[in-house]
């Protein structure tokens, strides 16, 4: 009944979609690119290891109706092994994606990276692939551009090390401009024996970047130099975040003046005034993400916020034991404009397994939360004045998604 | 009337110092050598800033084989830390390896760059053509391929190798391999994790040998020439001596055995080469050492006569925290056949740690550097024989710790 129901609906929304479509704006469309798992095998102390039973062939691409929430099957866009993150270009003509390698030697966390360009197909959302280099460090989990578009930043998780990369006019790749290898640790005997960069981003004011280290508890902060692509310790070069927390994902709030580090084994998020001249963050809060009754493994993941300002978003993977999965959630979170400060909103769940990644569209209307898990894309209707969640219903199949990323269409 | 005169100081020079030398047909050649050196490090050891050289950077001399004449080392170009140095097959350009020595982090992890220059034909300074990040920390070593458009690197600190590509102009271009070693060895002190050491193609440029200090392995990569990827090979790599430490690597002139010498073993693994499949099979475990010595050693650099008839091998040894040496350089002859080593001598370095050597293409001279003496001496080098014997000639060069030769005046 319920998936009558809900196919109802999709069918509902796709024929007023339909209907309404010639008289939306071409602005409000948009695709969707998903990063996926295509699959792994690796070999440790002699023996072959594998898991994700990943039907994916590489990176899929929906079409995005931002004023009707309009969301189209996903097609193959480019096929690529193991794009598990992507970022765009400023001038949304190019697509850059990290892949780590299935059958690359070494632990599992140690997998042989690359870095792929695409330019994108403003028509159809294809890609294109340009070339591929080395991401210059091992399990690359995280790519960015520096605001001008000529360079792309990555986090080498496994090697812990970051590293730039300058981009050529055409939109390809080429020489490496920085490399800076973390040294360190932190209290987690499990994850936290050698540093692992697990972000990397430039400050609205492309002057200084922010790298989080999961494996250090650390928040690091370096000078970038937009004409040559070097980066360099400025002083006091990190913040530290709560011992044991894991800082994985970072983000600014729209003005430029706070910034958020969500831990991943914590669930906290350290709350930091960003001083844009000193190239400082001075903590605030700690905001709680994880219930106070909830007893058992937690490992948030992403964090964004609403273009509006005013709400931030965060998704929580759970294991209450080793079989239990859940409840996976994403939190909402209310902002102080003026001290920047967390007040929950709301904890909902994401309407599948593992929600690794989320992405609310650029208008702000809706939220896709993406399930590594349940290879599925939720899609969640956002109240802009409360900030909270709806299921519109809405969710399309994709095998292991674990990023999502949207570039407006007809261009 | 110039080549005249030229001749003519040959001439006199050859009367004054090495009058039998005169006939010999590489009489005519002359080289520039040039000297890798640590310029110095600011780091904090036990709480305390460490390190200090009075070196500005590389450093270039005029050698005849000829007569041994070499002159005195004058600055090619200033540039922080070059430690290890290479030359294209063109021989117009040269490729260093550079430690910041002002980056964060323990000794073994500097930020590292390597630099590319070329040379002055006439007269062998270098001009600076790019710097960009080795990718890795620590680099301690680079070799260019065989068709001159790739830079190889060995990252110590940061546990990989990576390939960095040539321009037409000789500057460098974009990475096109990075591969990441994992593991240790049996030492815990140097073997806690991965240490690459060096990274050498192979005689037909189809792969490339990385000797790897930190998990006592040579890895084997099939190295492709027209992309600058590496890539493991089946097997991945042969396991040396645990313990052992290998450090540097060099094939034979044949191609057809590879010497892989371990720093804290000081032996010198000899390993036939299958080049269809890039396999090593262990020949022989030559020791280095005298049997009766009692202390550490620390061996370092290897290097096979251009005759292919002799190898040497440096050895930097310690008997207790002040007390050096006695250091050394091996004289082994190469069975042409079988590729195995019989020990000939060990001679003093006329100084202290003799962290390189390198032997002159006309083969008549190794020039050995001693890292903390500050002096590089030249050594006789008899081709029949295989020993060497000092010479009066020595050159003060503060930390030197590379030697590499490029012809002069072409």
């Amino acid at each position: 009944m319920r998936q009558i129901r809900s196919t109802l609906c999709v069918v509902i929304a796709f024929v007023l979609a339909g209907a309404a479509r010639p008289a939306m704006a071409q602005d409000n469309d948009f695709f969707v690119y998903v990063g996926t798992y295509t699959g792994f095998k690796w070999v440790h102390h002699s023996k072959p290891y594998g898991f994700g039973e990943s039907h994916s062939k590489g990176i899929y691409v929906s079409r995005f109706h931002a004023a009707t929430g309009e969301l189209s099957e996903p097609q193959l866009a480019a096929e690529v092994i193991n794009p598990s993150f992507l970022t765009i270009s400023p001038n949304h003509h190019f697509l850059y994606a990290v892949s780590e390698d299935p059958l690359s030697l070494g632990p599992p966390l140690d997998h042989s990276s690359y870095v792929s360009a695409f330019a994108i197909d403003p028509a159809t959302g294809k890609l294109r692939l340009l070339n591929t280099a080395p991401a210059s460090g091992t399990s690359t989990c995280y790519i960015s551009m520096d605001r001008t578009g000529k360079y792309v930043f990555m986090a080498n998780f496994g090697s812990g090390s970051v590293s730039v990369i300058r981009v050529r006019t055409d939109g390809s790749l080429g020489e490496l401009t920085s490399f800076i290898q973390n040294v360190g640790h932190s209290v987690d005997r499990a994850i936290q024996t050698e540093p692992h960069p697990h972000w990397i981003g430039p400050s609205p004011d492309n002057r200084f970047v922010i790298v989080s280290d999961l494996g250090m508890d650390k928040v690091l902060i370096f000078r970038f130099d937009a004409e040559t692509g070097v980066l360099s310790p400025p002083d006091p070069p990190f913040a530290s975040v709560y011992p044991g927390g894991g800082p994985r994902h970072f983000t600014f709030d729209p003005a430029g003046k706070f910034g958020y580090q969500l831990g991943e084994m914590s669930g906290a998020i350290d709350v930091f005034a960003w001083d844009a001249s000193k190239g400082t963050l001075t903590t605030i809060q700690l905001a709680q993400t994880v219930p106070h009754d909830f007893f058992g493994s937690n490992h948030s993941a992403e964090i964004e916020i609403l273009p509006n300002g005013k709400f931030l978003y965060e998704s929580n993977r759970r294991t209450l034991s080793e079989t239990v999965r859940a409840p996976d959630t994403i939190g909402v979170f209310a902002i102080d404009p003026g001290k920047g400060t967390l007040t929950p909103v709301e904890q909902i769940v994401s309407g599948g397994v593992m929600p690794r990644n989320f992405k609310i569209d650029p208008s702000g209307k809706y939220l896709l939360a993406a399930n590594q898990i349940s290879n599925n894309i939720v899609l969640f209707a956002i109240d802009g004045s409360t900030g909270r969640l709806s299921k519109t219903g809405k969710e399309i199949t994709v095998d292991t998604p674990v990023c999502i990323q949207f570039v407006p269409a007809d261009r | 009337m110039k080549n005249i005169r030229n001749l003519a100081l040959l001439a006199l020079f050859a009367v004054l110092c090495v009058p039998s030398a005169w006939s010999s047909p590489a009489a005519s050649a002359e080289y520039f050598v040039y000297f890798g050196t640590y310029t110095g490090f600011t780091y904090m050891k036990e709480g305390l800033p460490a390190g200090g050289s009075n070196s500005k950077g590389i450093y270039v001399s005029r050698f005849k084989p000829a007569t041994g004449e070499v002159s005195e080392p004058e600055l090619a170009a200033e540039i922080v830390n070059p430690a290890f140095l290479a030359v294209h097959p063109n021989r117009r350009f040269l490729y260093v390896a550079t430690e910041d020595p002002f980056s964060l982090g323990p000794d073994f992890d500097h930020a590292s760059y390597v630099s590319a220059f070329s040379i002055d034909p006439t007269t062998g300074k270098l001009h600076l053509l790019n710097t960009l990040p080795t990718g890795g920390t620590s680099t301690c070593y680079l070799s260019i391929d065989k068709t001159g458009r790739y830079v190889l690197m060995a990252n110590f600190g940061s546990s990989s190798v990576t390939v960095l590509r040539i321009k037409e102009d000789g500057s460098l271009g974009e990475q096109s391999a990075f591969m990441k070693h994992v593991g240790h060895g049996k030492d815990p002190s140097f073997q806690s994790q991965a240490h690459p050491h060096s990274i050498d193609v192979s005689p037909d440029n189809r792969f490339a040998i990385v000797s790897d200090l930190g998990v006592d392995k040579l890895f084997v990569y099939r190295f492709d020439e027209a992309t600058g990827a590496l890539s493991p090979d089946t097997p991945p790599f042969v396991e040396a001596e645990a313990g052992g430490g290998p450090r540097h690597f060099v094939f034979d002139s044949a191609g057809k055995f590879g010497y892989a010498l371990h720093e804290m073993s000081g032996f010198v693994a000899v390993l036939a080469w299958d080049p269809a499949n890039g396999a090593f099979t262990k020949v022989q475990d030559a020791r280095t050492l005298a049997p009766d010595f009692i202390g550490l050693n620390d061996s370092a650099e290897i290097a096979i006569h251009p005759n292919g008839k002799f190898l040497y091998e440096s050895n930097r040894r310690f008997r207790g925290p002040d007390l050096w040496g006695p250091d050394s350089i091996g004289v082994f002859s190469i069975d042409p056949m079988k590729g195995t080593l019989t020990g000939v001598e060990q001679v003093a370095p006329q100084g202290t740690m003799p962290r390189q050597f390198a032997i002159d293409p006309s083969g008549s001279y190794l020039f050995a550097a001693n890292e903390l003496t500050g002096n590089v001496v030249l050594f006789r080098v008899d081709g029949n024989t295989g020993r060497l014997t000092p010479t009066k000639t020595e050159l003060k060069i503060d930390v030197p710790v590379c030697i590499v030769f490029v012809p002069a005046q072409r």
